[in-house]
């Protein structure tokens, strides 16, 4: 399924396109604040933990974008 | 064939066994690696003469190319796809946004092999080469990444020691 409308193709245009050499720079070396750290981490603690097998993980990957896509 | 009929661990058998130089870079590989991210397709970096032989393992999946692999060379990628869709960089370097020339030989050369069942690994480049190779579209999800494989590297640089 495509979603072809104009919000959808604004939201696309605007994840999809490559930044400036500028924007990457000052986007990679904002340093991580202890509160992202901490997010990310409790996240990747749970994935790690619900699904501790590299196979487990991919697998899981193709049944919640299955999901996400709809029938 | 359907989405619902691949079989992801004898996809990837078929690409060890064939063996191409296929590295699996892109979302995918930080899954393996245990990041939380989601993703539609298999992103592939592969040598530029492991092209027929990476294409003959995927056919048998009826992954079919969209180019030849002379006109996939000039480009320096093609998409093999039917319900799923493999996205292949072919080229032996490619610069980042901020103009680092990235090797493949020299990735290739620091993979890590990934165990995902009896006799099958994947190979994914190592964190900080897969870093780089977020460097290349610089999309901002890409950076998204940079920044979540970086926290894992310092997490795992932690742990070690």
């Amino acid at each position: 399924m495509t979603d072809k409308t104009p919000l959808s193709a604004a939201l696309r245009s605007a994840t999809e396109r490559s930044l400036t050499p500028d924007e990457a720079r000052a986007y990679l070396e904002s340093p991580v604040s202890d509160d992202e750290r901490s997010d990310a981490l409790a996240l990747i603690h749970w994935f790690q933990q619900r699904y501790p097998t590299p196979l487990e993980r991919l697998r899981y990957v193709r049944s919640a974008h299955a999901r996400w896509r709809g029938p | 064939m359907r989405g619902g009929e691949f079989d992801e661990v004898e996809f990837f058998r078929a690409i060890q066994d064939s063996g191409a130089r296929a590295l699996l870079i892109g979302r995918r590989a930080l899954v393996v690696l245990g990041l939380p991210v989601l993703t539609a397709d298999y992103d592939f970096w592969i040598g530029i003469d492991d092209i027929p032989v990476f294409n003959a393992a995927c056919g048998a999946f009826e992954l079919r190319p969209g180019v030849e692999p002379i006109d996939a060379r000039r480009r320096g990628r093609y998409v093999l796809q039917n319900d799923e869709h493999v996205d292949v960089l072919v080229a032996r370097s490619v610069p980042t946004i901020d103009g680092q020339a990235v090797e493949f030989e020299d990735v290739w050369n620091r993979r890590m092999p990934v165990a995902l069942a009896s006799g099958i690994d994947v190979q994914i480049p190592s964190i900080e080469d897969l870093i780089l190779t977020k460097r290349f579209a610089a999309r901002p999800r890409d950076l998204e990444d940079v920044r979540l494989l970086r926290i894992l590297q310092s997490e795992q640089g932690r742990d070690d020691r």
